[in-house]
């Protein structure tokens, strides 16, 4: 029987992620206009109706799985996660599909063996390529309100938008020295000397990121091993300045600092043991480097996530702690396999 | 000579949790006596053991101390205040299942009278003398699991350790031992420590205790026993007083798993049982326990001694319980024990513990694999996954996650984000993967007794074809023989 009222309970976990949120989503609307304001709005208002149609037709009770903020979080993931310019359209089949076909076509909360908001991401990725990569918004210029909401209408201008940091070092710096890339006014004009707007809102989502492991909520095993594996990888990469990405903007620009304490740390999708989930978090990082250098994507988180998601009942069965009286932990699958597997 | 040693534990204990200790409430009134109830109710029926062979009739009167019961163990239970039995007839028990169970009703008779089958047997003592003696006089394990302590004492042990961690929050049954009956707790300890050849005799007791962890010193260097006694204080962590943790946080040796204590020569007796044993030796069979009332629904928590067979009812009036809130009542602990709605059913042996709260219930969310039950499991467990096997219906999946190596302490419960009831799964999921086993060996030993009856049969026809045909050639070398001698006959 249950006597004390848990540490917290899965409400409120989601709720304290999507509150450590905010710092960050501050940042981003301040770095990069109303889009992303935009984007939430959206990206919620889809997220409840698709959750609470989709409960409804698996015939389940449908309050108390709103109440429980999962698809308020899969939403705000997403939406941070989408470009700043896109269409209402983007953010809404975007959260349809993470919602969806990310999580109730596997049953629900729970049950889903991909991380949903990396899903929908992905899906749009390949469905509406050239939106989800041409409408990043250059922290530069960023629009003013009347312009974000045209583009949130979808009348694309490309007035604000502009190539993000790893987006150039993919499709512009080849054959250029690292000091005239530095001159480059993305860099040139960062006030901590990484990458101008986008080391902000990194920054911010650090701060929520540590508020949530010093509450116990993820814990430090995945942001520590994901970041590890990436800077390591790309400084051995980065000898030579001229030719590779260096690890600043490995870090900074893109999604990583935002997935390794937000989206990695999706504890259904992930591995479940504290050493299943760093060899987890080192898979993502290695991957992330690998196709953001080799791939056909400037970033790479999202399929990253996804692959590891696949590989993480199997990091379960190799990382299984010792159980205290046996020799040895017990390695690999056993017992009969699951039902339907 | 005897030597004495204090100090903190060394080893600590993986996972665990804190939890609020609500012990102040039933320590703050001294331990009582109960006022003798009219009815005492003794189930014939012993856990695991089956059911018990009655020793006296309907009608009969017994004395305090009459042997009443023989369970399938050997132990003797005694009628545990004088009177006569006025029937046997199923009655609720304290029972995880509340089903109806075949019960001894013995009605007192408030007289004083006591069997005297039992004599004091003087030191020293060689261990069959004490065996027989704990047998007779109905010892088994009082901090709740009731083993048979006899059972235990067939082994080669070095070490003897005595629990007095009580890490459940709200008992204090045996810290209350250890303060009042501190002296027949050491010399159980003594006179058993003796008679195995036990070189170490170790207490683990949780650092929230230290009025008995005074006693205990007092009563050791007080004793002119010659052993030399361990004290190790360990921090107050739930299960720190589970038997393997125990074994661990004072001896640093972590049991295989599969094995017991005392296959590695470590003996783990309850402060109780040692008391009762000292009591027995003195020729007195156990009769009384100490047992805490306790809870917010409890006018006045406390410890009480109270006759075996006690109706919980009669327990719950004394401490002033508020019968109109009370829907059903835990026995043994918040974190271990179950509920009951008994109310009616006597006491046995192991109840220590009688909690009257209100029974939260919280809604159950899916489990989201957040992994806080795999950092609170004392074995190293991943509960969540043990989860998913279970709830699967995939018992060999969970056997493959350990499902064997589960303590039931149910930590896991109490950090649930979710509410799943972690460890009532596993109750559930050891019980079945155990009926699962029993029904392969019966399944097997029919089948070796059916090969058996196939062989014998085809055995005995094979036999009786031979010893046919035998026949048959003597017949026909017969006949041959008449044929030949007719024909030398007939010309």
């Amino acid at each position: 029987m249950q006597i004390t009222e848990p540490m917290t309970t899965t409400k409120n976990m989601m709720g304290l992620v999507v509150l450590s949120l905010v710092p960050g989503a501050i940042t981003a609307t301040w770095v990069f206009g109303a889009g992303v304001l935009l984007n939430l709005v959206m990206a919620i208002i889809t997220a409840w109706t698709t959750e609470g149609l989709c409960l409804a037709m698996r015939g389940r009770s449908i309050a108390p799985r709103l109440r429980d903020h999962s698809a308020l979080l899969t939403a705000c993931l997403l939406a941070l996660s989408l470009p700043q310019a896109a269409p209402w359209w983007l953010t809404m089949f975007a959260t349809v599909s993470a919602v969806g076909l990310g999580k109730h076509l596997y049953g629900g909360l729970g049950q889903n063996p991909l991380n949903p908001a990396m899903l929908g991401y992905a899906i749009m990725l390949v469905s509406a390529p050239v939106a989800m990569t041409t409408l990043w918004v250059d922290p530069l210029n960023p629009p003013l309100l009347a312009d974000a909401i045209l583009a949130f209408l979808g009348s694309s201008s490309d007035a604000h938008t502009g190539a993000t940091a790893l987006g150039l070092y993919r499709n512009e710096f080849a054959g250029m020295t690292a000091s005239e890339i530095a001159t480059y006014p993305l860099f040139e004009r960062s006030k901590l000397g990484l990458i101008a707007g986008a080391e902000w809102t990194a920054l911010a989502y650090l701060l929520g990121g540590l508020f949530l492991i010093h509450q116990k909520i993820i814990s430090w095993h995945i942001p520590v091993g994901f970041l590890g594996a990436l800077i390591l990888i790309s400084s051995f990469f980065a000898i030579d300045p001229d030719t590779s990405t260096p690890v600043s903007v490995h870090l900074f620009a893109g999604a990583a600092v935002f997935s390794a304490f937000f989206i990695l740390t999706d504890p259904v999708s992930g591995a479940t043991s504290s050493k299943g989930r760093i060899w987890f978090a080192i898979g993502v990082g290695i991957l992330t480097y690998s196709i953001r250098t080799y791939g056909q994507y400037p970033d790479a988180i999202a399929f990253s996530v996804l692959l590891m998601n696949f590989a993480a009942p199997m990091i379960d069965h190799y990382t299984r702690p010792r159980i205290l009286g046996r020799n040895s932990a017990i390695k690999g699958a056993g017992g009969k396999s699951w039902p339907g597997a | 000579m005897v030597k004495l040693r204090v100090r903190q534990q060394e080893s600590f204990l993986r996972g665990g949790i804190f939890v609020e200790a609500h012990k102040a409430q039933s320590t703050q009134e001294p331990c009582t006596f109960t006022d003798t109830p009219k009815e005492l109710i003794f189930p014939i029926h012993f856990s695991g053991g089956g059911p018990g062979k009655i020793l006296i009739k309907i009608g009969q009167a017994v004395a305090q101390g009459t042997p009443i019961i023989e369970c399938k163990s050997g132990i003797l239970h005694a009628a545990s205040r004088a009177g006569h039995i006025t029937s046997i007839e199923p009655r609720r028990v304290v029972h995880n299942s509340q089903a109806l169970s075949p019960c001894i009703v013995l009605k007192t008779d408030g007289s004083n009278r006591q069997e005297n089958n039992l004599t004091p047997i003087s030191l020293p003592l060689d261990i069959s003398e004490i065996k027989e003696r704990a047998r007779a006089a109905g010892i088994l394990g009082l901090g709740g699991a009731g083993f048979p302590s006899h059972k235990k004492w067939e082994e080669k042990v070095h070490t003897l350790i005595i629990n007095g961690a009580e890490c459940e929050p709200y008992l204090t049954a045996d810290d209350t031992v250890m303060q009042i009956d501190t002296h027949s707790m050491i010399q159980g300890a003594c006179v058993l420590a003796s008679a195995l050849n036990v070189k170490t005799i170790v207490i683990g007791i949780e650092d929230n205790k230290p009025a008995a962890l005074h006693q205990i010193k007092k009563t050791i260097l007080d004793s002119q026993a010659d052993h030399s006694f361990e004290i190790v204080v360990i921090e107050t962590k739930y299960p720190s007083g589970g038997e393997r943790q125990l074994v661990w946080l004072t001896l640093g040796v972590e049991l295989p798993s599969g094995l017991r204590p005392v296959d590695l020569g470590i003996l783990v007796h309850n402060p109780g049982t040692l008391a009762a044993l000292a009591r027995a030796l003195d020729g007195k069979p156990t009769t009384d326990r100490i047992i805490t009332i306790t809870g917010e629904y409890i006018g006045r928590p406390r410890n009480v001694i109270a006759p075996i067979g006690t109706p919980i009812r009669h327990l719950l009036t004394s401490a002033e319980a508020k019968f109109d809130c009370i829907t059903d009542i835990t026995v043994g602990g918040p974190m271990m024990g179950f509920n009951s709605t008994a109310l009616d059913a006597g006491i046995t042996k192991m109840s220590n513990c009688l909690l009257a709260n209100s029974i939260k219930k919280y809604s159950i969310d899916p489990c989201i694999r957040c992994g806080y039950c795999a950092v609170a499991c004392p074995v190293q467990l991943q509960p969540q996954q043990l989860y998913l096997a279970l709830s699967n219906d995939n018992l060999e999946r969970a056997q493959h996650e350990g499902l064997d190596d589960c303590i039931e302490c149910a930590a896991c419960n109490n950090v649930c984000p979710s509410h799943i009831p972690l460890a009532e799964w596993f109750r559930l999921g050891r019980f079945q993967n155990r009926e699962a086993t029993r029904n392969k060996q019966v399944a097997a030993s029919a089948r070796i007794r059916f090969e058996a009856r196939t062989m014998r049969l085809d055995r005995l026809a094979q036999e009786d074809a031979s010893k046919r045909a035998a026949r048959r050639e003597q017949t026909t070398d017969a006949l041959v023989k008449a044929r030949k001698l007719r024909e030398k006959n007939t010309p």
